[in-house]
């Protein structure tokens, strides 16, 4: 249905047909940006080489202390350094997409101009690099399976409701991050990574979060990350994280994801709402700092 | 003598007639003026105090903490704590030093490089000397804060041999990243892709959280290559001496190594920079943006 103004005339571009047209349009600019300009096999080996990477350093620390013993702490380790890609990959690729159509290609003002929602468009625009995350994700799976003795012990009733849910939540992480970037120089390319980083950190991505000193505890329960991880652990290894994480019983995982995600979502829209406004008023949209 | 030739000259460099002294002059003024925004960003932009130290420093402690999940000797967390400050100057190698000339392509900086009567690597040798002091100041942070946090112990028993092993680590590194800064000009857009691809590969090549000897066959490849590797390796060894920090060479080789290597990426970035130049008049589409 159509969005009217006060007198009735329905306004044009504000209709669900618009928005996922710009979606659409910004999906295949995505994408086209971050594949189609590169070489392929460029393409290939930046997608594959910089999740492997970061989940052999940890193999390797793993080896060099235990000698290949507790098996169970390697699943641990892999599980988690696979699954942060979607959480690195989300977050780089909202915030990215603000920062280059404002920066660098400078079509940011344009966008916002027309009558469509930038909301669509930096979904779209940011959608190629979520998908290449889930490319590292699976590869990163494949390479554990096949060459560090990953046992994959899929529950698909926990692994699609997290994975869905999980998604979500990092997903408007992301999208306040991108609204909060807009405020920000140029300098905000290295923010996606330093949030994601902290995350890491707090989330158990790759050590249980007992280790974290006490007074983090309580954030590392409150995020939907933590108990993404935790569910998605549980959907694909059919067990938990070690320590007190691994002990909760799986529905009260899932009760959390749903909690924390329910928590981050209206949040986190309200946030990008006000951060927009606030870059319409002071003039931000097109703002060229050149760092 | 000084002044401007009217005849046809194949550079900005030829065209001014100078003397050999103001030649030296303008060129050292090149060094300087390239070197400052680096040096004197870091009083004007407190921001980096936050993400710059932040960054490097989360990476390290998510890598303690999984040395500590797996109760691994004291000595590994010293290696993670060096690593992370070393990794401080490869970030500002790629990004700042390899990536750099694409983003002043981009910025409109470049062709001003080309048109005005000084030598281009006066500008990479002010990039290199302003990165240096940029990144010092955060590698120190990371090395002090890590140790302090960590509880990390060092056992320094030759620092001038250990000031020599970082001063040969810094001369390769910088050197690459000049001859980087030629070669991602060159191969255009892909310059981020590049760039992120020359981490965390580069972090599990380079052995930067583990022994370099665990790497086995491949670190005798590494060793030839890159000089990150070496030079960690060096100081590691020079640093926490014991068993577990057995160098994959002995220290003295390692130094020669990267004296060698400091000729051929110095050497290597002259006649990259040279060739650069060379299209960049001839084809006229190297200060092209966006390209």
């Amino acid at each position: 249905m159509a969005v009217t103004d006060r007198t009735g005339v329905p306004v044009r571009g504000l209709t669900a047909t618009d928005a996922w047209r710009s979606f659409r349009a910004a999906i295949g600019l995505g994408w086209a940006i971050e594949s189609n300009w590169s070489d392929p096999f460029l393409f290939a080996v930046y997608t594959l080489a910089k999740p492997l990477a970061a989940a052999m350093i940890l193999v390797i620390m793993f080896q060099v202390v235990t000698g290949g013993g507790n098996t169970e702490f390697l699943q641990f380790l892999i599980v988690g350094s696979a699954l942060w890609n979607v959480v690195f990959g989300v977050m780089a690729g909202l915030v990215q997409s603000i920062l280059e159509d404002r920066e660098r290609y400078r079509m940011m003002k344009y966008v916002v101009v027309t009558p469509t929602s930038l909301f669509p468009f930096l979904l779209g625009r940011s959608l190629a690099r979520m998908l290449i995350s889930f490319i590292a994700v699976a590869l990163t799976l494949v390479v554990g399976v096949f060459f560090l003795g990953v046992e994959l012990r899929p529950n698909f009733l926990i692994l699609i409701p997290a994975l869905v849910i999980g998604v979500l939540s990092v997903l408007s992480l992301g999208v306040m991050m991108a609204g909060w970037c807009l405020q920000l120089r140029q300098e905000a390319w290295h923010y996606p990574e330093a949030i994601a980083g902290a995350l890491y950190l707090v989330s158990g991505a790759i050590f249980p979060i007992d280790l974290l000193p006490g007074f983090i505890q309580p954030l590392a329960y409150a995020l939907p990350t933590t108990w993404w991880l935790e569910a998605s652990r549980r959907g694909l290894l059919g067990h938990g994280s070690p320590g007190q994480l691994g002990t909760i019983p799986d529905g009260t995982v899932m009760l959390f994801l749903v909690l924390a995600t329910a928590v981050t979502i209206p949040l986190s829209l309200a946030a990008f709402a006000w951060f927009m406004q606030r870059a319409r008023r002071a003039g931000l949209l097109d703002m060229v700092t050149g760092s | 003598m000084t002044g401007y030739r009217g005849s046809h000259a194949t550079n900005a460099q030829e065209a001014a007639e100078w003397s050999n002294r103001r030649i030296i002059a303008n060129n050292l003024r090149a060094i300087v003026g390239r070197a400052y925004p680096r040096i004197i960003g870091l009083t004007r932009e407190p921001s980096w105090v936050f993400f710059e130290i932040l960054l490097p420093f989360l990476a390290v402690s998510a890598f303690v903490f999984v040395y500590r999940a797996l109760e691994a000797p004291e000595e590994y967390i010293g290696f993670v704590v060096l690593g992370g400050a070393v990794t401080s100057f490869w970030l500002n190698v790629v990004w700042m030093m390899a990536a750099q000339f694409y983003w002043e392509k981009d910025q409109g900086n470049l062709e001003l490089y080309f048109t005005a009567p000084m030598h281009l690597m006066s500008i990479l040798a002010g990039m290199a000397i302003g990165g240096l002091v940029m990144t010092s100041s955060r590698a120190i942070a990371v090395i002090g804060i890590g140790s302090i946090l960590f509880g990390v112990t060092y056992d320094i028993r030759e620092p001038l041999l250990l000031v020599a092993a970082f001063v040969l680590t810094m001369i390769p590194l910088y050197g690459l990243g000049m001859l980087f800064a030629s070669l991602f000009l060159m191969w255009g857009r892909e310059a981020s892709h590049l760039a992120e691809l020359l981490q965390e590969p580069i972090y599990f090549l380079g052995g930067v959280n583990f022994p370099l000897r665990a790497l086995g066959a491949v670190s005798g490849v590494v060793v030839a290559i890159l000089p990150l590797a070496v030079g960690l390796d060096a100081m590691r060894q020079l640093t926490f001496p014991g068993p577990l920090s057995q160098g994959l060479l002995p220290v003295g080789t390692e130094l020669l190594i990267l004296g060698a290597m400091s000729i051929v990426f110095l050497v290597g970035a002259r006649f990259a920079l040279a060739y650069l130049e060379h299209l960049a008049r001839r084809e006229g589409r190297l200060t092209l943006r966006w390209q």
